[in-house]
């Protein structure tokens, strides 16, 4: 009898798994023959729709893995087998990292006639001049969050946020650079700050910011906004508008001392077993109709000007979707830094969240 | 008389190869090569772009010693013992209720603690997660009955981390207890009370000596696992009260710096085995830890 209701149990949970495990894998519906792409992007940035759309347009199986910082997409490349990844999405300065390190494969702008839909300004980076190894998708900026309703406070600045009396209620991202970043322009230091005696000074101000901050989350740090655990924080743009339309009182701020900027490429890896169906992954991407599509759920700062020209006032005339011009040229982006001051980095990031 | 012929082998090392030979193998290879895998990266460098050279240094262990890194190793081993300290003492009453049990629900019960284990623990942490919330369920239940007037703040503190930690390992608590409290001789306990002790004493004389090595093989299978776990500081903690799991976590992603995280992860198998050790000389059992 024991057996029996043993045996009834655990056939009962397996179908159950087996049922829940459709979801990711999509499969079944595009043939194999065009053979695979295995995509490996950040998470929240590339909706499952536009990836079934490709699938049904090309036949081939696309798979698609995800990542919440740039650090723990290339400490995840290093440790797969070469070839593991056809295409990431790393921001500017890992894309000059990764170039660095020679693990990007040169693109055949051949292949990739959609290119003329990204606006002029977005091509030939500082990051990788010429667009030799990176096509541009996404970016925005690490903007100040705040629910109106629960704050009191006027926050124009970075500075703000370390004020003593929103002790306990921020959210931030769980990026070092980003948040180490904001406190450096929070002292009217670089975001790429390297002088040590600063970086000491930096490390001091952050024992201000862990008084305030209560969650760490790069994935979706607008549901603790949203459900009401966080009043005010340091988060992605997009993630501010996403949480506007869920709580009106959520607010968007470009900060004074010029924002923590960031824009993420679409690229190919040296290895790639599948170059050419990276490459018509990428053009298909470059399609304003597809981008459009993905602008839809995921409101970025976009490359693509043909596709945000067709989004209309609700997308370009709201700050959070699209930071005004004058927020993006006062920002700054993270730039690569020696081993040295990485290490200085990495220690206070310990001391933050220890 | 007849002779029983018994079939003997000339040597015994064939016999010995082909039954040991396959798991020996197994463990040389899942086992003792990725652990001398980890030790020979934990005395390794690394270049400007944080990959592994293979060139000796100590730098490694040396950084292990910073009063950063001191103070998440207390941070954790507090954090698990009061993890352990409140599994031993939810899970012992528990355990020895539904052992005792002669009643059929006794199946149910034991149900109860298994099922929940079969659903990724990642999932109903983050269950926990909305539960807990301003606007999650208890909140709303608790204003609805004029407990409070705002939502209380539940995520994100210490104290969560515990609740998520205890929420995780209590089966791992239950089971040994379990097992332990069903082979205790009933009429012991008659005995006991029939000598005229009473129920208190009877507790800390016969069954709590009897069952201790119940309690011991629970203690070592939560502390241990407690000390390495780092989801549940991170989704129920909010990521402000790093455990030595998020150290060497770290070191393995955004830090990428795999030789201290190799050097880390050597300190936490020492801890492990001391512990391990300290068990088997308090005369645990190694097999009720099921190794």
């Amino acid at each position: 009898m024991k057996k029996r209701i043993l045996a009834a149990l655990v056939s009962l949970s397996l179908a159950a798994l087996s049922m829940t495990g459709c979801g990711s894998s999509n499969g079944g519906g595009a043939s194999t023959d065009q053979g695979e792409l295995n995509i490996f992007v950040w998470t929240e940035y590339l909706p499952d729709s536009v990836v079934e759309k490709f699938e049904k347009e090309t036949g081939i199986k696309v798979n698609v893995s995800t990542y919440s910082s740039n650090e723990d997409m290339l400490a995840k490349v290093k440790s797969e087998t070469a070839g593991a990844y056809d295409l990431l999405v790393p921001s500017d300065y890992m894309v000059a990292q990764l170039i660095a390190q020679d693990m990007l494969k040169e693109l055949d702008f051949e292949q990739l006639p959609n290119f003329s839909h990204i606006g002029e300004s977005y091509k030939n980076p500082s990051y990788d001049p010429g667009n030799v190894y990176s096509i541009p998708y996404m970016g925005g900026a690490g903007a100040i969050v705040v629910n109106t309703d629960k704050v009191d406070m006027d926050i124009t600045s970075y500075a703000d946020l370390f004020d003593p009396s929103l002790e306990g209620q921020l959210v931030v991202l769980d990026d070092f650079r980003a948040v180490i970043g904001m406190t450096s322009k929070a002292l009217g230091y670089d975001l790429n700050e390297t002088d040590p005696d600063k970086l000491t000074e930096v490390s001091d101000k952050l024992m201000e910011l862990k008084k305030n901050v209560v969650l760490y989350d790069s994935d979706s740090p607008k549901s603790a906004l949203i459900s009401g655990d966080c009043a005010a924080g340091m988060i992605w743009s997009a993630e501010v508008a996403m949480a506007m339309e869920e709580v009106p009182s959520i607010e968007v701020i470009y900060p004074t001392e010029g924002a923590y900027l960031f824009f993420d490429n679409w690229v190919v890896t040296k290895e790639s077993p599948n170059y050419d169906n990276a490459l018509k992954w990428m053009n298909f991407i470059m399609e304003p109709e597809n981008m459009e599509l993905v602008l839809a759920e995921f409101p970025y700062l976009c490359a693509n000007t043909d596709a945000v020209a067709n989004m209309g006032e609700e997308y370009s005339g709201n700050p959070a979707k699209n930071p005004p011009s004058d927020a993006i040229a006062k920002g700054s982006y993270v730039e690569n830094l020696d081993s040295a001051t990485l290490d200085i980095y990495n220690e206070m990031w310990t001391k933050l969240k220890e | 008389m007849k002779k029983i012929s018994k079939h003997e082998f000339k040597s015994n090392t064939m016999p010995a190869i082909v039954t040991v030979g396959p798991v020996a193998l197994l463990l040389l290879l899942l086992v003792l090569a990725p652990l001398i895998f980890v030790t020979v990266m934990s005395f390794c460098q690394t270049d400007e772009f944080y990959n592994v050279v293979y060139r000796f240094t100590s730098v490694n262990y040396s950084k292990l010693f910073s009063p950063d890194y001191i103070k998440i190793y207390g941070q954790s081993l507090l954090i698990a013992f009061i993890t352990t300290l409140i599994c031993v003492l939810i899970g012992y009453p528990f355990s020895y209720v539904i052992a005792r049990t002669k009643s059929k629900k006794r199946q149910l019960f034991y149900m109860l603690v298994i099922i929940p284990f079969w659903t990724n623990s990642l999932i109903r942490i983050y269950g926990w997660r909305t539960f807990l919330g301003s606007s999650g369920w208890l909140n709303k239940l608790l204003m609805s009955m004029g407990v409070a007037v705002e939502p209380i703040e539940l995520l994100y503190k210490t104290g969560t981390t515990v609740l998520g930690m205890v929420y995780c390992f209590i089966p791992f608590m239950v089971l040994p207890l379990y097992t332990a409290i069903e082979k205790l001789d009933a009429s012991l306990l008659e005995a006991s009370s029939d000598l005229g002790a009473r129920p208190v004493k009877t507790l800390f004389e016969v069954i709590l000596p009897l069952t201790s090595s119940g309690i011991f093989s629970g203690c070592i299978m939560v502390f241990i696992p407690c000390l390495g776990y780092f989801f549940v500081s991170n989704i129920l903690g909010g990521g402000n009260t790093d455990m030595i799991g998020n150290l060497i976590e770290r070191q393995f992603k955004s830090a990428n710096n795999w030789p201290l995280g190799a050097a880390l992860s050597i300190i936490l198998i020492v801890v492990t085995l001391i512990l391990v050790k300290i068990y088997q000389k308090l005369g645990g059992d190694m097999d009720s830890l099921g190794v």
